[in-house]
């Protein structure tokens, strides 16, 4: 193996994953807080996920962290619109297309072989670009039930009012359910992927080891 | 804790302010990534309801005085079974609806009581609007009232002051920023589904205001006051948005 340093992570794009773990958390504990007052589906959320105290508490956060989100999504997207970083390693392309079955076979252990890949492979690179699809999504369906009078024409893009808050919610269980996948797939990837967030290198250059 | 009946605000489960207050150290782990001050008494507190101060800004910036908020046909309306009143602990106060007179006081030059016939006199507007409550439910009923800048126009009150404060039969209180009052769709309702406005819903008259949350639609009204002084409100004062805009 490989021993070599090799660089993965530029500061940027480190800072803004970290504030994204953080304004993220923050929107969903209180948005499910918001979500108690009046459950739009037949549960309710355990008040031990969730942050805030009360309503007012929860609205507080979650209009503080909606800020962080915000600008934390729009200095990510100009970076790397600017730099073209990850245009080719991360941005999900339709040559990707044939990747993605024997990158499924292989994680459901029906193929062996690892596929060959560059820096991620085509179902991480999916993932990472539906993301920030959902992110957008979460942010406009949230403008919508925010301000359904000033921007109703936002609130209208999700059918109305109370169709805007199932949309809401259905982006915001979509970014958990990323969330809980990266998790995993950063446990399986190992110690050294993981610090390659933080310090920005990564021991291995060795491509075909998990990178995530 | 005066137990409240305004269309507005419950974490019913939760109990009362005191409470809520002490659960508010039950933050989630997530905060300790962020290295917060966690203590109500603290930083985060204070921060937030300084933040809180920005988005009012923000959203006094966002509203538009000419937007209306979308008016529905009468199909599309909540059955009149349907009209909610915030189910828990409902307190409808004793109002003297035969002697009832609205109060003005402050940036006014006709200050004084007036009845609900010379209320009723001034020109009516009839609106299907969504009422849509802090706590995420919504409802479409059929309001029929005065727009409340030509009450303000009868009284001969100084539209260019700041706010417009209203005190209620239930005690409660609440306040708002001018152009949100001068809107046309703001109303003092005394009617829904074409009847007049039943006690738990305000009799015999509340504010309506579609550009605004629930807590904002003061029921059972009976003063308003003028002002260049910021006043609070019932909820306000207790943590939620001031500037409730939608």
């Amino acid at each position: 193996m490989n021993t070599k340093k090799e660089f993965q992570h530029p500061l940027i794009i480190r800072i803004t994953h970290w504030l994204n773990f953080i304004a993220l958390g923050i929107m969903v504990a209180s948005g499910l807080r918001i979500y108690n007052a009046s459950p739009v589906f037949y549960f309710k959320i355990p008040s031990e996920l969730t942050l805030g105290g009360w309503l007012a508490g929860a609205r507080q956060w979650h209009f503080f962290a909606m800020w962080l989100f915000l600008l934390n999504g729009v200095i990510y997207v100009i970076y790397n619109v600017s730099t073209r970083h990850g245009r080719h390693t991360t941005l999900f392309h339709h040559s990707d297309v044939h990747g993605i079955v024997p990158m499924i076979k292989y994680y459901l252990r029906l193929q062996k072989e690892h596929p060959p890949q560059k820096k991620y492979n085509a179902l991480q690179k999916l993932a990472y670009t539906t993301v920030p699809l959902l992110a957008i999504g979460a942010i406009l369906s949230g403008i919508a039930i925010y301000w359904p009078v000033q921007f109703s024409f936002v609130t209208r893009l999700f059918g109305n009012y109370d169709t805007a808050r199932v949309w809401h919610f259905i982006f915001m269980a979509s970014l958990v359910l990323f969330f809980l996948g990266h998790l995993l797939m950063v446990a399986i990837a190992g110690w050294d992927n993981f610090l390659s967030i933080i310090t920005g290198w990564k021991k291995s250059s060795n491509t075909t080891e998990p990178h995530v | 804790m005066k137990k409240r009946s305004i269309i507005a605000v419950s974490d019913s489960s939760e109990g009362g302010f005191s409470l809520r207050r002490r659960k508010l150290l039950k933050l989630s782990p997530l905060l300790f990534l962020a290295g917060c001050d966690i203590s109500p008494s603290g930083g985060t507190e204070s921060f937030l309801k300084t933040f809180q101060a920005f988005n009012d800004w923000v959203q006094g910036k966002v509203f538009d005085p000419t937007k209306l908020a979308p008016e529905y046909s009468d199909t599309d309306l909540t059955p009149e079974d349907g009209f909610r009143v915030n189910g828990y602990d409902t307190d409808t106060p004793d109002i003297d609806l035969a002697h009832w007179t609205l109060t003005v006081e402050g940036m006014v030059t006709k200050p004084g009581q007036y009845t609900l016939q010379q209320i009723m006199s001034l020109p009516k507007r009839v609106m299907n609007t969504r009422h849509c409550c802090v706590e995420g439910w919504s409802m479409i009923p059929q309001w029929g009232g005065t727009p409340l800048r030509d009450f303000l126009h009868l009284v001969g009150a100084d539209v260019n002051a700041k706010y417009v404060a209203v005190e209620c039969g239930d005690e409660y209180y609440t306040s708002f920023d001018m152009p949100s009052i001068l809107h046309p769709q703001t109303m003092l309702c005394y009617e829904a589904y074409q009847k007049p406005l039943a006690l738990e819903h305000g009799a015999p008259m509340r504010i309506v205001m579609p550009t605004k949350l629930g807590y904002k639609s003061a029921k059972w009204v009976n003063k308003l006051v003028v002002a260049n002084d910021k006043p609070g409100g019932y909820w306000e004062d207790q943590g939620y948005d001031w500037f409730a805009g939608i």
